[in-house]
């Protein structure tokens, strides 16, 4: 109950921020706006053969890039918020007045990428709605398989973006993590293309990306409403990176932490 | 009872990493070691104002942060309420309120209140309490007509009530008060102490470690202090216990008319300045025993001089610093 209060505080307070704000707010969705119009366009354009999309029969490629595109959007907060919050409020100097209170620092962390993923969520919808005056049909027969595969693809992601906070709580700047994984993922993960269409079995990299199971399992049940049995394959491999990437991201910040403590650099950038 | 704060024998060493700074033409890389402490021990007696009086530099801030719980010490050993600072950390940051002079450790787009608000929550308070314990503290800073408006409006010594504020909002019986007077003009400032001395120590009873670099300051607020220099402790006193300051000699400018020349013993250590009009300007050291300056005003009058001002000059801080530092080495 307490965690709960204190993750809604945070939420209170970047609302609040986010409200000062208001241009920028209007501004987001005119450009989700455009983003859509262009991946229609693109996807009308290219219009790839059905087979080139399995386990989707009959969905057309424009669906398979939003929904990509819509997703990957969660990779990207976790890689980015949890640093880039980290960053900001070192900069501002609320770090260390937030690090003088009881609170936990990982609780500190979480809590303060959670508007973040609120702002994400609301963005895919945002894709999502945009998407269905372009054609986009989804299936709301899945749900429960759905939203078990977007909270394991929350925390998978999650893991590595507390892992990039702590380089940059330790470095300052230069996290080799961030460029890495969003490239690769966008690349070998499947979010615009299907890993079965990259030459000489670079497809085979994918296997080694949360992003590859989290949107094979959200295309199924969103696109195509295939059930939650029939998921088990994505469902399992997403636990296994948040059983992995989790652990590593929070002892990796421990460690950071530690580290800045003794080198007094803990609130410095 | 343990004492609010206990501290033996701490040093802290920042270790810097190498830089590829160095291996540019004509830069020299930082010094990969600094001292900020060096076997400084302490110790802050319940329900006093305790000032810890230093330059820029000298390893204040590094202490209050090793006491926070923000920086690992390399060596020795703080306490607060008997919690180490190394293993208590939750325990110690519920004892603690911490002041500083930083104004950007708040949200400037959000009012006073949202601000404390969100802090208060950090504490684990929440509803009635929370709204009532800011009504309180704000009242008692006298920023119930600024609370709600953006941070980013407030003036300097707002911004600093506010902080206080947010020190306070927990109830702590220890307060870390870093330069907390720093960026406030004297009415303000004096404002602020009057607060510290007579609310906060007088009628609350709380401990309050006094970081500053204002000798003034630690004279009007303080019952003992610990000189800082160089992350070592120079003496630990009331300010007229402090070595040299009890023993010291005081320095003088005198500006004398119709007096034409002193006698030779008078002379050394004293420096003679013609001025317009005949005035003689004289400066120097005199003795706390009043001997010789006594001496000088008596010749004066002998030779049916006048003296048309005569002033006291306070030694800077760094004066007394190095007169510590001669005495103690």
């Amino acid at each position: 109950m307490r965690l709960l209060r204190q993750m809604l505080a945070f939420l209170r307070k970047d609302l609040l921020e986010e409200m000062s704000y208001r241009t920028a707010f209007l501004m987001q969705l005119g450009g989700i706006f455009l983003t859509v119009s262009l991946w229609y366009l693109i996807a009308r354009f290219l219009r790839p053969p059905a087979e080139a999309l399995p386990g989707l029969p009959g969905v057309p490629y424009f669906a398979y890039l939003l929904v990509g595109v819509a997703f990957y959007h969660y990779l990207g907060s976790a890689l980015s918020s949890f640093a880039t919050k980290l960053r900001g409020e070192q900069l501002t100097g609320t770090l260390e007045a937030m690090l003088m209170t009881p609170t936990p620092i990982p609780v500190i962390i979480l809590s303060s990428a959670l508007w973040d993923f609120v702002m994400t969520s609301l963005r895919v919808v945002v894709y999502l709605g945009l998407g269905t005056f372009f054609g986009l049909q989804l299936r709301f027969d899945s749900l429960v398989a759905f939203f078990i595969i977007l909270v394991l693809t929350i925390l998978a992601f999650s893991g590595i973006g507390v892992l990039s906070a702590a380089f940059i709580l330790y470095l300052k700047r230069g996290d080799p993590i961030n460029f890495l994984i969003s490239s690769a993922s966008a690349l070998f993960g499947g979010v615009f293309i299907p890993n079965q269409a990259l030459p000489h079995g670079l497809g085979e990299l994918g296997r080694f990306l949360p992003i590859t199971y989290a949107l094979s399992g959200i295309r199924k049940s969103l696109l195509a409403g295939t059930r939650l049995h029939a998921l088990l394959p994505e469902i399992s491999a997403l636990l296994v990176f948040v059983a992995l990437l989790l652990p590593l991201g929070i002892i990796g910040f421990s460690l950071a932490v530690r580290k800045a403590r003794e080198e007094g650099t803990l609130a410095q950038y | 009872m343990p004492p609010p704060v206990e501290i033996h024998h701490l040093s802290k060493v920042y270790r810097r990493r190498r830089s590829l700074k160095r291996l540019l033409p004509g830069t020299q890389g930082n010094p990969l070691e600094t001292w900020a402490l060096r076997d400084v021990s302490l110790e802050v007696p319940k329900g006093s104002i305790f000032g810890l009086l230093g330059p820029n530099g000298a390893g204040k801030t590094t202490l209050l942060k090793i006491l926070s719980c923000l920086v690992l010490p390399s060596g020795g050993r703080a306490s607060v309420g008997g919690h180490d600072t190394v293993l208590g950390d939750t325990a110690i940051k519920r004892m603690l309120g911490y002041v500083s002079s930083d104004e950007r450790s708040f949200y400037w787009r959000l009012t006073g209140r949202e601000n404390l608000q969100f802090f208060g929550s950090l504490y684990q308070m929440h509803g009635k309490v929370l709204t009532d314990r800011i009504a309180f503290v704000v009242n008692r800073l006298e920023l119930s007509e600024q609370v709600d408006k953006p941070f980013g409006e407030y003036s300097s010594g707002m911004k600093q009530r506010l902080s206080m504020a947010r020190g306070l909002l927990h109830d702590p019986p220890i307060l870390l008060l870093d330069e907390p007077t720093r960026s406030l003009d004297p009415i303000s400032a004096k404002h602020l102490r009057r607060f510290i001395a007579e609310q906060l120590n007088g009628r609350e009873g709380k401990t309050l470690l006094l970081a500053t670099h204002n000798l003034q300051e630690a004279e009007q607020l303080c019952q003992k202090v610990a000189v800082l220099s160089g992350g070592r402790v120079l003496g630990i006193g009331s300010v007229e216990e402090l070595p040299v300051w009890g023993r010291g000699k005081e320095r003088y400018v005198l500006v004398l008319s119709g007096v034409s020349a002193l006698p030779e013993e008078m002379r050394d250590g004293l420096t003679f300045t013609p001025l317009r009009s005949g005035l003689l300007r004289v400066a120097g050291e005199f003795g706390r025993d009043g001997e010789r300056l006594s001496s000088l005003l008596a010749e004066v009058i002998r030779q049916r001089g006048r003296i048309v001002s005569c002033s006291k000059v306070e030694p800077t801080l760094q004066e007394i610093f190095d007169r510590i530092e001669e005495g103690t080495s």
